[in-house]
């Protein structure tokens, strides 16, 4: 199984999973294993079936710490919640390189007015994105992210939030802009 | 048939005989205008030939062959202004755009960057026949002009002369330009993304460097160049008010000065020889025989197969040597101050040029701090990996590292001009002097206008034995080298330089994109003509 596997190789959604538990503070870690070519994570649960795929999974470790606020405090910040996480697993993942530009453009829109992707709250929406926005974000120059300037600065609050960032490591993100003419 | 039917055949009958009956009588219009048309023409013909009072007011001038001196003279386009009107005047100056309208034809005439608004119009002093004479003339032709100063209500925008114009009353033809242009003025001066708004055309830049002649033309090229003139006078005035003397160096010599690598070799007689892609050697001798401090303005080659927008296989190097006393710094303050003189002087005097330029390729000012600021490579990289490079210590910078330096610099200083000092020693020609502090340094430095590097210098090693160490160290046959080692062997002063490109110096300064804009006759891997 995964599991065997020697850590470099292992599944991403595993080792995001094994940050989110740690973040919400859940003190056995689950044990998971992988299915399909996909390699979708699989969750054995011992009173239930098991649970398959990573946001079935996220949702139900945040109900197990029980921070449902993490899941959006209103019905509306529930759907809105629920959207991002599927935004995550269909566009996100597995992405072509032409895609990029196209979601972090939509992104940067969306995030012009916007401090977390549920607004104003903090929900595990915003930090399944970081997890899988971060290898996109990770390769980016700095004049490209001066141009997406809206997502630059909620990644950079996301991973600064106390707890997210764990297994991945820390992208500058510049504060002041310098590319602010239109030449070079 | 029925009646109705009967009834409906003679209506056609009619239709059809008043059809062709109005045929008939169009054709005969038609002929009749033809006729008088052709009456028309030919009496005008015979007025062109018999009545045509103006007729020596104008043609096409014999060639100039020097046939006669003439007290003529000519006045320059930029100094028609209100003050000489009313004024009878000759110029000569070239048919940049012509439209004609009836009775009148307007030319704009242009000489190099300016130009100003004339008149044609049928009166007492020009004919019907030399008003379309001279709205026949082919774009770019030179010609001979007597006219009349005439103020203007009304500012004329698209010209240079603004508040006059000129009411020609001869207008001679000294040079006939063909009928087609390869590429259109207009065309050329057009700013990046306008004319594709508009549907018009622009020129690609192999299509004006393939049409060089007419390319300089335009007001953008001749502002380009005459500012680049500019700057070669600024750096003459300034080095020799500091007490350099100017030296001329071999461009053909018998050995490569940095290892053979990038130098072009040409055959000479029974052996072969390069040409320079530095004058380096031939400064630090002129050191060593004491002429303390020297600079040198001519062509450099570099082989390097590198199809850029900065790289040229022959540009124009200003280079500079010095003796110094103590320090190398004392070479590094002399040089910025000579390029901040440069920059003031282009500042205050050079106005014109630059806005001419900014027109076609907008840009921000060029910003520079007195005195110059002055960083160390430790301090550079440092910046980097904050903004989220990764990079070793000694590591050189890349192009876009070096791009990105270049705007945390103005971003934190505010200025497009800075020296990255105490480059590692690893990265820089076996000539270069170690740093007495961390042997892992050197006493080098690069200079940068907005984020690229316009120079490259050192202290160098002017021991012989340290010298030979350097070389032997990057693995350099010591017998190519010997004259230039034996050189620092009757005592050497202590002395650093650096050379600059020309070119690159003005594309930066003006905010250019492409150092061909700068260069008169680019040379690069794939152009060799014009």
């Amino acid at each position: 199984s995964d599991w065997l596997s020697p850590p470099s190789v292992r599944n991403m959604a595993l080792r995001e999973l094994a940050s989110l538990e740690k973040y919400l503070g859940l003190r056995k870690p689950n044990k998971y294993s992988t299915q399909g070519d996909k390699k979708t994570p699989v969750l054995q649960n011992n009173a239930a079936p098991p649970l398959l795929g990573l946001v079935t999974i996220a949702c139900h470790l945040v109900k197990e710490a029980k921070r449902p606020e993490l899941l959006g405090d209103s019905a509306e910040s529930r759907a809105v919640v629920q959207q991002w996480l599927e935004y995550r697993v269909t566009k996100v993942d597995n992405c072509s390189k032409e895609d990029i530009k196209i979601i972090l453009k939509d992104l940067n829109l969306y995030l012009q007015d916007r401090v977390f992707l549920a607004g104003n709250c903090f929900t595990v929406a915003d930090v399944l994105m970081y997890y899988g926005l971060h290898p996109l974000i990770v390769d980016l120059t700095v004049q490209e992210k001066e141009q997406f300037t809206n997502v630059s600065r909620w990644f950079d609050h996301i991973q600064h939030h106390p707890g997210v960032r764990h297994h991945l490591p820390p992208v500058a993100v510049l504060r002041n802009r310098i590319y602010t003419s239109r030449h070079h | 048939m029925t009646k109705e039917g009967v009834q409906g055949a003679t209506e056609e009958q009619q239709a059809q005989s008043k059809k062709a009956l109005k045929k008939q009588q169009k054709e005969a219009e038609k002929a009749a205008r033809k006729a008088e048309k052709q009456a028309m023409v030919a009496s005008e013909q015979q007025g062109a030939d018999e009545d045509d009072f103006a007729k020596d007011r104008y043609g096409v001038a014999a060639m100039v062959q020097s046939q006669q001196k003439l007290d003529r003279v000519l006045v320059r386009v930029q100094d028609l202004s209100p003050e000489k009107a009313d004024q009878l005047i000759w110029l000569r100056a070239r048919i940049h755009t012509s439209r004609a309208k009836g009775k009148q034809c307007f030319l704009v005439l242009r000489q190099q960057q300016f130009n100003v608004q004339a008149l044609v119009a049928v009166g007492d002093r020009a004919s019907k026949q030399m008003v379309k004479f001279a709205a026949n003339i082919t774009k770019e032709s030179i010609v001979d002009v007597e006219a009349v100063v005439r103020k203007v209500e009304q500012k004329i925008e698209s010209c240079s002369q603004q508040d006059v114009e000129l009411h020609i009353e001869r207008i001679f033809v000294i040079s006939q330009a063909e009928a087609r242009l390869p590429l259109q003025l207009e065309d050329a001066v057009r700013p990046d993304g306008e004319g594709e708004e508009e549907g018009r055309a622009t020129v690609n830049q192999d299509t004006r460097l393939d049409n060089r002649v007419i390319d300089l033309r335009t007001t953008t090229s001749q502002a380009i160049f005459r500012l680049q003139s500019g700057v070669c006078q600024l750096f003459r005035d300034t080095l020799t008010s500091k007490g350099f003397v100017e030296i001329q160096t071999p461009k053909i010599i018998s050995a490569a000065s940095e290892g053979g690598a990038n130098v072009f070799t040409v055959s000479y007689f029974k052996t072969s020889a390069y040409l320079a892609q530095s004058p380096q050697l031939y400064k630090q001798m002129c050191i060593c025989a004491d002429f303390d401090k020297v600079f040198c303005v001519g062509p450099v080659f570099r082989a390097e197969d590198s199809n850029t927008h900065r790289h040229l296989t022959e540009f124009v190097g200003l280079d500079i040597e010095m003796a110094f006393n103590y320090h190398y710094h004392e070479v590094i303050e002399s040089i910025t101050d000579t390029m901040v003189q440069i920059f003031k002087g282009l500042r205050d005097n050079f106005q014109t040029e630059i806005q001419a330029v900014n027109k076609q390729f907008p840009s921000e000012p060029f910003k520079f701090l007195e005195p110059t600021l002055r960083l160390e490579y430790t301090e550079g990289v440092a910046m980097l990996r904050e903004a989220g490079v990764e990079m070793g210590d000694e590591d050189d910078l890349s192009t876009p590292n070096e791009k990105l330096l270049g705007r945390l610099v103005k971003e934190k200083y505010d200025t497009d001009f800075y020296v990255l000092d105490k480059y590692p020693l690893a990265v820089r020609p076996f000539y270069t002097m170690p740093d007495p502090n961390n042997p892992k340094y050197s006493n080098s430095y690069d200079m940068f206008m907005r984020g690229e590097e316009i120079l490259s210098g050192a202290q160098r090693v002017h021991d012989p034995e340290l010298l030979t160490q350097r070389a032997v160290h990057h693995q350099i046959d010591l017998e190519k080298i010997k004259s230039y080692i034996d050189s620092f062997r009757f005592g050497a002063p202590p002395h650093g330089g650096g050379g600059i490109g020309l070119e690159r110096v003005c594309m930066l300064y003006l905010g250019l994109h492409n150092v061909r804009q700068t260069s008169m006759f680019p040379r690069d891997p794939k152009r060799l003509t014009p």
